[in-house]
């Protein structure tokens, strides 16, 4: 066994929980940890491998979310083919985005991205208010409606879930290993160099921040079938922080690595908001901590630890 | 006449804002997200002085003050060690200064707006030219002329701006040739930090003071600063008069569009010249 599949075991036995454990109160918080995982699986994308640094996803996972509670709510339209507009609306606003945001490198990226994305925010608080009921959002997003069973049991739509979350990280490995994927690595490591090579660098970085917005809009329009409701919150930039948080908490550019972050993102905001109301601090001191402490996030430090552990078996 | 007014106070305070954001990104390379922060802590410092002591002036004088000690030690303590990594993880470790910052904020003053009235001394209005404007938005144009003035002043003809324009430059050289440039930088990011806090007590008595003023302001600043071009502070301050002035006149004739001008004027710099409406080659600070 090597780090990466230690690393790949505990993800399994989290995401394995309410089979493990049937019955339990934890089934809700790992349906949120699916959820969240697509979204950072995604995010990394852009993150991890291409470095590049979106500070605007909350635009394409809210965007997601009010695609599907709409398509569904008021055109009558079924959930799966709702999804999938989700995730092509959310996609084409990142290709959107990506026009105007790959104009400028480096950190001005960031800073484009959270900028436009507020925008986005403001124009659903305010223009188009008629259509996503501004602050009060909208309630009641359903739940698919499949082969008769029934997904309003959080224990069923695990499975639905589960099957969706696989499917997210079987493509992102593929991306990740694919040429796409190698090209990406290389224009981050050298943007220069890449587009002397012969790389198109800025159709290569569109792509793959679309896919991610992809990824985006199909999580969003998840988390608001989860909890029956969408609201301009998860258009809010602290969204797009959040999933900062967890990816680089969980360890950027590794495949698994993100997915941990969600998880202990997701197992403290279950528990320190219990104890305190003053969690966020709190998160924001864990989060300075490990910027400077483990710039790999958790997954490097049980990589590095294994290999310390299990000489010779280096991954 | 108030528009104009209104706009070109605006337009100070923003540049309060992108001065300091333009200094330290020039200097350190790090995009301070946690300048919004910064802003709205002074706001609350300064509402905690006056109501101490009664005295606007003394909460003028002590927010930047504290903040700036608040900036030195974010410096020291935070970014100093990640400075040879990749410049993401500075970006990301202001980030985490907005969490820890506003829920400090949250715990120390609670979740109620603040009210922070005038000084005496500027509480009218002044008739000119036909329309009546309140005194203490020229007090804010004046005063946000004579800092700028003065940051000019320094960075232009005192020693501490040269070798601040030298070490934005090419840090190695200047360390060389005997310079601090670790002090430089914690001093360039405290001094920014104060900046940031000189703006939001001066903007206290405009506006309720709460814990989202920082982050709407960030954003138009982000805006200046790019649009201004990066890291340069003669660009900040036309492009923080512009954002000021389309605000002011946006409120004005179309409320409802004043969010979206400002983006349009943004979008189209990015399309026109990408490098900022009033960039020049080859200066920094």
């Amino acid at each position: 066994m090597n780090a990466q599949r230690f690393l790949a075991l505990i993800v399994a036995i989290i995401i394995s929980v309410p089979l493990l454990f049937p019955g339990g109160h934890n089934i809700g918080l790992v349906n949120a940890i699916l959820i969240w995982s697509i979204f950072a699986i995604g995010f990394d994308l852009v993150f991890g491998i291409a470095g590049m640094l979106s500070f605007g996803h909350a635009a394409f996972f809210g965007v997601g979310a009010y695609t599907l509670s709409l398509l569904t709510m008021r055109m009558g339209w079924d959930f799966l083919p709702a999804l999938g507009a989700a995730g092509v609306i959310g996609g084409a606003l990142a290709l959107v985005f990506s026009y105007f945001a790959i104009r400028v490198s480096g950190l001005f990226f960031a800073l484009l991205t959270l900028a436009l994305s507020q925008l986005i925010y403001i124009m659903a608080g305010t223009k188009l208010r008629m259509l996503t009921g501004g602050v009060d959002g909208i309630a009641g997003v359903p739940r698919p409606d499949l082969f008769g069973i029934d997904f309003y049991d959080d224990g069923n739509y695990y499975f639905f879930l589960l099957a969706l979350f696989v499917l997210a990280l079987l493509i992102s490995g593929l991306i990740r290993i694919s040429p796409l994927g190698q090209a990406l690595k290389a224009i981050k490591s050298n943007e220069v160099r890449a587009e002397q090579i012969g790389f198109n660098v800025q159709r290569l970085q569109r792509s793959v921040f679309t896919i991610s917005g992809i990824y985006a809009g199909v999580s969003g329009g998840l988390l608001a079938s989860l909890i029956f409701y969408v609201g301009p919150q998860m258009l809010h930039w602290s969204t797009s922080g959040d999933v900062v948080i967890m990816v680089l908490l969980g360890g950027m550019g590794s495949l698994f690595g993100p997915i941990l972050g969600v998880a202990i993102f997701e197992i403290m905001r279950e528990w320190l908001s219990m104890q305190t109301s003053h969690w966020y601090g709190i998160l924001g001191l864990v989060f300075i901590i490990c910027t400077i402490g483990m710039p790999k996030g958790i997954a490097g430090l049980i990589i590095q630890l294994w290999d310390r552990i299990m000489p010779g078996g280096k991954s | 006449m108030s528009t104009i007014v209104i706009g070109l106070s605006m337009g100070m305070l923003l540049f309060l804002l992108a001065a300091g954001l333009t200094l330290i990104f020039g200097m350190l390379r790090v995009i301070n997200f946690a300048h919004g922060s910064l802003y709205m802590l002074g706001a609350y410092l300064a509402f905690q002085m006056v109501s101490v002591t009664g005295s606007f002036w003394a909460g003028l004088v002590a927010a930047p003050i504290i903040a700036a000690i608040i900036g030195a030690l974010m410096e020291r303590i935070a970014l100093r060690p990640v400075y040879d990594r990749d410049h993401v993880y500075q970006l990301l470790l202001t980030f985490g200064f907005i969490l820890v910052l506003d829920e400090a904020v949250r715990i120390i003053w609670g979740l109620e707006y603040k009210q922070m009235y005038p000084p005496e001394l500027f509480a009218g209005a002044i008739e000119m030219f036909g329309s009546s404007v309140p005194s203490y938005r020229l007090f804010i144009i004046g005063f946000g002329a004579a800092v700028s003035a003065a940051l000019f002043f320094m960075l232009d003809r005192s020693r501490y701006g040269m070798i601040i324009r030298a070490a934005s430059g090419d840090p190695e050289m200047v360390r060389t040739l005997g310079i601090n440039v670790s002090l430089v930088r914690t001093g360039v990011f405290s001094f920014g930090a104060g900046l940031a806090a000189l703006g939001g007590a001066v903007a206290g008595p405009l506006f309720p003071i709460e814990l989202g003023m920082g982050f709407n302001i960030i954003i138009d600043s982000f805006i200046v600063v790019i649009i201004g071009g990066l890291g340069n502070i003669r660009g900040a301050v036309m492009a923080a008069l512009l954002i000021g002035m389309t605000r002011a006149l946006g409120y004005s004739y179309a409320p409802s569009w004043v969010d979206f001008l400002t983006f349009i004027l943004l979008i189209g710099t990015l399309i026109l010249r990408p490098e900022g409406l009033f960039s020049r080659k080859g200066r920094t600070a």
